[in-house]
């Protein structure tokens, strides 16, 4: 019975063994992997602030509007976005380095699999960048424009055109990520759809002068109610 | 200016008619109806006014299909003996070209200075083509003060009904007036009297395919004279009538295109405008009189209504110009609008902010500069509504103290506009500007009290 038991307590001690030595080693490094990527993750975030202080991507993102996009009162500062971006790719980089200390072949995929779309994450990430930006301008033209012309429901019109162009940009992020390939054909519609929708506007306001010189010949030999309102324009 | 620029054509054309001393342009798109009796008009005045040096009339047109040129060249002045026109010496020759390029006044008057500039014109004078009130003496009065008292730049000066020309009133007028401290009052009047080194100085600028190639040109050339140190005046030309201004272009094009040309010369010309304060009269030339004017119908309710739209749809844009307290106190009157209650009103000081708000978010966000322009059209209709209110029972004199008035706010406002401009952060660009050749002082002559 002794024997047994202390057989049992053999092969317990000699699994912890086993497990702390082939564990507790890269767990250790892992440990030890991201506090110093995480030291270097928040030197760098400072030289950085530092380093950018002032610098005209401050000014470029400002006057652009991209950072009216994210923050209403438009001064976010590239400065954040730049130390903050190399804070957390720093991170990641060190988290992937201390999963590859294990060295198993479950954290061998991940980490592989994590460095070959790193650089497809980035491109689409700008892809989705870019399109809520042109979302927002084609947004806010049609406002205006719609506004102006006394178009009702004007606002709808506008949101509508934001989220045609950023589902449209989402769908060919995804697609750039070999994410739900099956809806390429329907991405491919989607922006097909969208360029129609964009040329249309496009000509709408290209050949507003035309229509409305077209539209002249006809005012003029209308009744004086037309008269009337031409005279309201004198504004020069 | 390079000849080869020109089509082959005109310069023929130019190359046989040589020299001519002054010059009077006359842009046109469609004007059948009325160029023939500014055409006539620029003809007598020349021959009555200026018979010993040699002229030309150049019309550019921007390819009308009504007959505008032909009418150009078949008009000519039949009572010569009721003018009491002395035989001129030389002839009045007229030249009608179609100009190139953006369709548009400014590309027009582009292609008027660069045939004076080649047939060595002392002065020109560029004219309306819609004008119905001009006379022969209005080529006198812009002309005279170029070739005899040595201006540069003769700004026009009219009676105008109190509700034409609104942009002017309410926005060109007053912030011409507080940047470079010149009180001309008619800014972008469109009939101006040009010397020969300022035509020379126009046609060396690189902005012409710009918002200058359209209704831009009057603002540009008014403030390169003024910021530029050239001599300035003004002459008075009586009443301004005229046909409506192309009907066709819609309110918010142009408002994109004059107040845009405001405020990217306000960027230019920020190290002139930021040393002046205040305003002084400019020299003011021509008997004045008063004269009857035509009545103009406005449609109060549907300005309201565009208003209150605006304030329901625009926010979010006119939030990326205004600041808060500003957008607060416009989308108050919104709401009045809105309601249709009465006393709507919209203070002077408010407008004034607005305008500064809008100059400063153009500097500042050149890619939403088409919709902040652009979304300014309701704001603008908000105040020509109140302007109207305020104005309807007033005779034109009590308007012009109210016009005044909106003016001397402008200009009190303007440490705000210099403070908020210079609190930009980063880089500024550095002004590009040209001072007037050696000789030519700014005016600084007493005006005659209306």
């Amino acid at each position: 019975m002794i024997a047994m038991l202390q057989q049992v307590l053999e092969r317990a001690y000699e699994h912890l063994l086993f497990t702390l030595t082939t564990y507790l080693p890269p767990l250790l490094t892992a440990a030890t992997i991201l506090v110093i990527t995480y030291l270097i993750a928040l030197l760098a975030r400072w030289v950085l602030v530092r380093i950018f202080k002032g610098i005209s991507v401050d000014r470029f993102l400002y006057q652009s509007g991209i950072s009216s996009m994210f923050d209403r009162s438009g001064r976010l500062r590239a400065t954040h976005i730049v130390s903050n971006g190399v804070y957390w790719i720093i991170i990641g980089i060190g988290a992937l380095t201390a999963l590859s200390a294990f060295n198993t072949e479950l954290t061998s995929r991940m980490v592989e699999t994590a460095v070959f779309l790193f650089p497809k994450l980035v491109t689409a990430g700008l892809i989705v960048l870019a399109g809520v930006w042109l979302a927002q301008y084609l947004g806010r033209g049609v406002l205006v424009w719609g506004c102006n012309e006394g178009v009702p429901s004007v606002r709808t019109i506008a949101a509508l055109v934001r989220a045609v162009v950023v589902f449209v940009a989402v769908v060919v992020a995804a697609d750039h990520l070999n994410f739900a390939r099956s809806v390429f054909l329907a991405a491919f519609v989607l922006l097909v759809g969208g360029a129609v929708l964009a040329a249309s506007i496009a000509v709408g306001f290209g050949a507003r002068g035309a229509v409305a010189r077209h539209l002249e010949g006809k005012r003029e030999s209308q009744p004086p109610e037309a008269e009337h309102e031409r005279s309201l324009w004198n504004h020069l | 200016m390079p000849e080869q620029q020109l089509p082959e054509e005109h310069l023929r054309q130019v190359r046989e008619l040589g020299k001519a001393d002054i010059v009077v342009g006359i842009p046109s798109y469609n004007n059948v109806r009325t160029i023939g009796h500014v055409v006539r008009a620029a003809q007598a005045g020349l021959a009555k006014y200026f018979p010993q040096f040699t002229s030309l009339i150049v019309n550019s047109d921007g390819g009308s299909q009504d007959g505008t040129r032909e009418a150009v060249l078949s008009s000519k002045v039949e009572d010569a003996h009721l003018l009491m026109l002395d035989t001129p010496k030389f002839p009045v020759h007229r030249l009608s070209l179609p100009y190139h390029g953006i369709p548009g006044k400014g590309s027009a008057f582009r292609l008027i200075f660069r045939l004076a500039e080649m047939v060595g014109a002392k002065a020109a004078a560029v004219v309306d083509s819609d004008l119905r009130s001009i006379t022969p003496e209005w080529i006198d009065l812009l002309l005279r003060p170029v070739v005899y008292a040595d201006y540069d730049f003769v700004a026009p000066y009219y009676h105008r009904h109190k509700y034409d020309g609104t942009i002017t009133n309410s926005i060109v007028y007053p912030m011409t007036r507080s940047l470079y401290g010149y009180r001309v009052r008619q800014p972008i009047g469109g009939d101006f009297g040009m010397s020969r080194r300022l035509i020379a100085r126009y046609l060396q600028r690189d902005d012409w395919e710009t918002d200058v190639a359209r209704y831009g040109i009057d603002i540009w050339m008014t403030t390169i004279a003024l910021a530029e140190g050239y001599r300035v005046c003004q002459s008075f030309l009586g009443a301004k009538l005229h046909d409506a201004k192309d009907p066709g272009a819609d309110l918010s094009a142009m408002l994109h295109q004059v107040v845009g040309s405001v405020f990217t010369l306000m960027q230019e010309y920020e190290a002139v405008w930021k040393t002046r304060s205040g305003s002084e009269p400019v020299d003011l030339f021509g008997f004045r009189f008063d004269v009857g004017l035509d009545p103009i119908d406005v449609n109060l309710g549907r300005m309201l209504q565009a208003f209150a739209k605006g304030c329901k749809d625009l926010a979010e844009i006119w939030s990326l110009a205004l600041a808060p307290d500003v957008l607060d106190a416009v989308l108050r009157l919104g709401r009045q609008a809105a309601a249709g209650e009465s006393g709507f009103h919209l203070p002077d000081e408010l407008w004034a902010r607005i305008i500064c708000d809008f100059a400063i978010a153009h500097r500042d966000k050149p890619p939403e500069r088409g919709h902040l322009l652009r979304s300014l059209t309701p704001l603008y209709l908000c105040r020509v509504a109140s302007f109207v209110i305020e104005t309807q029972n007033l005779f034109s004199a009590q308007v012009e103290e109210k016009i005044e008035n909106l003016c001397l706010c402008f200009e009190a406002l303007k440490p705000y506009l210099a403070g908020r401009w210079g609190a930009y952060p980063g880089p500024k660009r550095q002004p590009e500007v040209q001072t007037a050749p050696a000789g030519a002082e700014p005016s600084k002559v007493e005006v005659p009290k209306s």
